[in-house]
């Protein structure tokens, strides 16, 4: 196998294309490494970005937080600017795998491995990002849902190109988020569900409200119904625990032998639900 | 292919297998075998050593990650004349050992911790060790020799 040590994103890329489709794309590794020797995942040429400056970088752009590829999840989850704008982010961030695993993995991996139900992933999901790909010829920018190509399958080929950044609109005035775990164990455990949302409420009144659940189907799943419903309420208990039952209409849970039967998860999941939206409340100053 | 890397204080330049992982070089090709190996999947942490000053499970590292980096592994912390670490002396004092599999693992998980925080809380060492597990002893005694070394590091021992 040949290894390349890539200093910049452009050398990254001309390695990439040298290896003429038989290369991968090295974050974290993580995921990869055991991929890789299982052999469900086959390169010949692997480039570690891992010590590419850019990809490393935490920075504001105006209203936008931006994370290099390439920063691991202890630097996102300790990030001043991070816990700042993005507080809910490092709730998930923090709580993946465990630190030896935080201090190696990075969020991009984490959405390129596409587990339903990845902490930083979903606690992402709500902020709406878009992801920058890369490749020799150009960029393009991705939102959320399209980086998922089903169940542990990302829509971006490690093999042609790669994640740059990953741009995520800050919390403004009247906005909060939340990421909430239901979890057998706190440490190198993927959780039973988890559920993330971020919301806008402008005097008392929902202007908008983003939840995000797992496992459910593929990647962080939308309870679309219950944002619907959301729009132009109160957070009042009633309507956060009817929009905690409308999110059942979004997911799909099944029963898993290690975190949970499908029928736990369908009776937890609308309490999760209204537990992210209780946060929310509490942050924003709603009594309810 | 070349790598270079600074292990337990001593730079060298070495060829190596790209394909392996640290943890492989250490124990097969440089003979540091107090590094372990659990599971091979991240899971264990019976794998963990100090990488450019934190905590990893060097199953999960390619050995060419290593360029460039400073790597500790247990066998780097006996001080002169053979004295023991504090964190090993207060594991075997407050009996926090058994079999001693998960023991080097566990050891420089908290050692990367106490590195950049000689004051930790519980909550902080549990952090620190939620990666390393032990099928022997459980954690009490585990937590509790950490706090113990933490102490006494402060102290200036």
């Amino acid at each position: 196998m040949k290894y390349i040590l890539a200093k910049s994103v452009e050398e990254a890329l001309i390695g990439l294309y040298q290896a003429g489709g038989t290369g991968a794309i090295m974050g974290g590794g993580t995921d990869l490494t055991i991929d890789l020797e299982s052999g469900k995942h086959k390169a010949d040429t692997l480039v570690d970005v891992t010590g590419v400056p850019e990809l490393k970088e935490i920075r504001l752009e105006g209203d936008t937080l931006v994370i290099g590829a390439a920063a691991t999840l202890t630097e996102i989850t300790h990030n001043p600017l991070v816990k700042k704008h993005c507080p809910s982010l490092t709730l998930g961030t923090g709580c993946v795998g465990s630190l030896q695993i935080r201090n190696s993995a990075t969020l991009a991996g984490n959405v390129m491995s596409a587990q339903p139900a990845a902490d930083g992933a979903m606690a992402l999901a709500p902020y709406d990002p878009e992801f920058v790909i890369c490749s020799l010829g150009g960029e393009r920018r991705c939102k959320m849902g399209e980086m998922y190509a089903g169940f542990a399958r990302s829509a971006i080929d490690p093999s042609k190109e790669m994640v740059k950044e990953i741009r995520i609109p800050i919390l403004k005035e009247n906005e909060a988020g939340s990421y909430i775990r239901l979890e057998l164990r706190k440490s190198l455990s993927l959780p039973m569900l988890n559920v993330a949302a971020v919301a806008r409420v402008v005097d008392g009144k929902v202007e908008w409200a983003r939840i995000t659940m797992g496992p459910v189907g593929v990647g962080p799943v939308h309870a679309v119904d219950a944002e619907a419903y959301l729009v132009g309420k109160e957070l009042t208990a009633e309507v956060m625990t009817e929009a905690g039952k409308l999110a059942m209409n979004n997911a799909k849970p099944r029963s898993n032998p290690l975190r949970g039967s499908k029928e736990y998860r369908e009776a937890t999941l609308p309490i999760l639900v209204r537990r992210a939206l209780e946060s929310i409340a509490d942050q924003l100053g709603i009594k309810y | 292919m070349l790598l270079c890397t600074t292990i337990n204080g001593e730079y060298m330049e070495v060829e190596v297998n790209p394909d392996l992982r640290l943890v492989d070089f250490l124990r097969d090709q440089l003979g540091l075998t107090g590094t372990k190996i659990g599971c091979r999947r991240g899971e264990c942490g019976a794998c963990t050593v100090i990488f450019n000053g934190k905590a990893v499970t060097s199953c999960l590292i390619p050995v060419m990650r290593a360029h460039g980096a400073v790597i500790e592994t247990i066998e780097g912390l006996m001080g002169e004349n053979e004295k023991l670490h504090p964190l090993q002396e207060e594991f075997i004092n407050r009996g926090a050992i058994q079999c001693g599999f998960c023991t080097p693992g566990m050891i420089m998980s908290a050692k990367a911790l106490l590195d950049e925080n000689p004051d930790p809380s519980v909550d902080e060492v549990r952090e620190a060790l939620g990666g390393n597990i032990c099928r022997c002893t459980g954690y009490k005694k585990i937590q509790e020799a950490v706090l113990g070394a933490a102490e006494r590091i402060r102290k200036g021992e």
